[in-house]
């Protein structure tokens, strides 16, 4: 019997590899084996192309991050904005989380700017009616906080009083947690990881939940409109049920359910451009980017009432 | 392929001050993260998603992290295992999922001789790396990369030949 050339014997073996078959007859021929070993490690070669492209994504991040740490010490690229009729939510937050207010002062409309420092992270609480510059809605916001102990933050919550909306339970998704809502109508999920298979390891202390009615085009509609990278989705009988997303050095979870919007400022080097990129991607303009005695700011507000302003401040703090 | 703790806190360092060099990192360690994934994971898609995240999680958290003098690649292992037990969990709702152990020396062996064979790749001679990638990255049929490069199936073939007989050598195989 003619044997066939080991061009042949070594295609259909490479063949096999791939297609995760048996090859291993090709071990028992000793021409073809040592070519086999090499085949069966290159299953696995990284592809070019992806790591070309995860590095210029990685590129596009950290010279969002490099902006933002240079502009704003102490803040991430997306704070959340939480509007407020009166004051009080401070001292919610004071006795809850042990939150700081690290700066307050009246804002050009009148109302009380406050700047609240909450384990790692920061949000921007504005009071009175005249609050935002008039185009930040008064409505809640809801976030995932990572405290030590859920169930003492949960209680001390109730005490300062928030209202139940979920008591503290171990949860599927590697965490225990009871949910709450302040005397203002935000929400709050208390957290406390269950081992490390949790999220918290990649987030930050406090990280706004967006509420949304399609969910998997909005995150879509985020990638093209702020550069958001998607870190991690869920998804359940064809729908989306939960994503976390990276926003430069900033993050938000979404997750199908109850519309529940919110008002976000992003820090960044370019107001400018982001506020373009957000109009191209379908975003309505609340107000195109001008100089204030703070800095640069503009602002749009997508289909689902979100509201993104962008701004680079004059000075930097601490 | 030796990493000395001084190479990583300088790498550290520079990412720290200029999150931009954070790429400097990604450079060094992508194909281990790469290798340690793609064995843990069902296909090349989910074993890019998980190196993706990975590389971001790191990039969020570069300005927190504290270097007390272990390989940064053992910090990436981490967060490379604790996120293939997410993806795991997300793929069996209710089972109990332990993150897998980040590698042991036998599989750090053996990863850093799958970097060399990778390695060798990129030095092949032009069409014999392009044949190796269509194959084994875009698993494309000997008749799709003869379609693709013009060339006939019997060159096609002969092309993996050569291209795993050098690689064969390199790798310290005899003739």
């Amino acid at each position: 019997m003619t044997e066939r050339p080991l061009t042949d014997r070594l295609d259909e073996t490479v063949d096999a590899i791939v297609a995760r078959r048996d090859a291993t007859d090709a071990l028992r021929d000793p021409e073809l084996a040592p070519l086999a070993r090499i085949a069966a490690d290159l299953r696995h070669y990284p592809s070019p192309e992806f790591k070309a492209s995860l590095r210029a994504q990685l590129e596009r991040r950290a010279s969002m991050t490099a902006v933002t740490t240079a502009i704003r010490q102490g803040f991430t690229t997306v704070t959340p904005y939480i509007r407020v009729r009166e004051a009080g939510l401070v001292d919610f937050l004071a006795q809850v989380f042990d939150a700081r207010e690290t700066f307050s002062g009246r804002g050009s409309g009148g109302g009380m700017h406050r700047e609240v420092r909450v384990g790692d992270s920061m949000v921007i609480i504005g009071e009175g009616d005249a609050g935002g510059g008039g185009v930040m809605p008064i409505r809640p916001v809801a976030f995932h906080v990572f405290v030590n102990d859920a169930d003492a933050t949960f209680e001390r919550a109730i005490a300062a009083g928030a209202t139940p909306l979920g008591e503290p339970a171990d949860r599927a998704y590697g965490e225990r947690s009871g949910f709450v809502a302040d005397p203002f109508g935000n929400h709050w999920y208390i957290a406390t990881p269950l081992g490390r298979e949790s999220v918290a390891g990649a987030l930050r202390t406090v990280t706004p939940v967006l509420h949304v009615k399609g969910a998997a085009a909005y995150v879509e509609f985020l990638k093209r409109a702020l550069g958001a990278i998607e870190e991690m989705r869920h998804d359940e009988g064809g729908q989306l049920r939960y994503a976390r997303l990276r926003i430069g050095d900033g993050a938000i979870e979404l997750g199908e359910g109850e519309p529940m919007p919110g008002s976000f400022l992003l820090y960044v080097g370019d107001p400018d451009a982001l506020y373009q990129q957000a109009l191209a991607a379908g975003a309505t303009s609340l107000m195109p980017p001008t100089d204030q005695p703070y800095g640069r700011i503009g602002g749009v507000e997508d289909a689902l009432g979100n509201q993104w302003f962008f701004s680079r401040p004059v000075t930097t703090s601490s | 392929m030796t990493q000395t703790t001084e190479d990583d806190r300088l790498l550290i360092e520079a990412a720290q001050a200029d999150p931009a060099r954070f790429v400097g990192i990604y450079e060094r360690y992508v194909d281990r993260i790469y290798a340690f994934v793609r064995r843990r994971t069902e296909n090349r898609a989910a074993a890019e998603d998980i190196t993706s995240q990975v590389f971001e999680q790191a990039l969020g958290a570069i300005g927190r992290f504290e270097w007390r003098g272990a390989p940064v690649v053992a910090w990436l292992f981490r967060i490379a295992s604790n996120a293939l037990a997410d993806h795991w969990r997300e793929r069996a709702r209710d089972a109990q999922v332990t993150p897998p152990d980040v590698p042991d020396p036998g599989e750090l062996e053996d990863i850093d001789r799958r970097i060399a064979l990778y390695q060798h790749v990129e030095q092949l001679p032009e069409l014999q790396r392009q044949v190796i990638q269509m194959r084994f990255v875009e698993e494309k049929s000997i008749r799709e990369v003869a379609t693709a490069l013009d060339r006939s199936e019997g060159a096609v073939k002969q092309l993996q030949l050569r291209a795993l007989e050098s690689l064969r050598k390199s790798m310290g195989g005899h003739d």
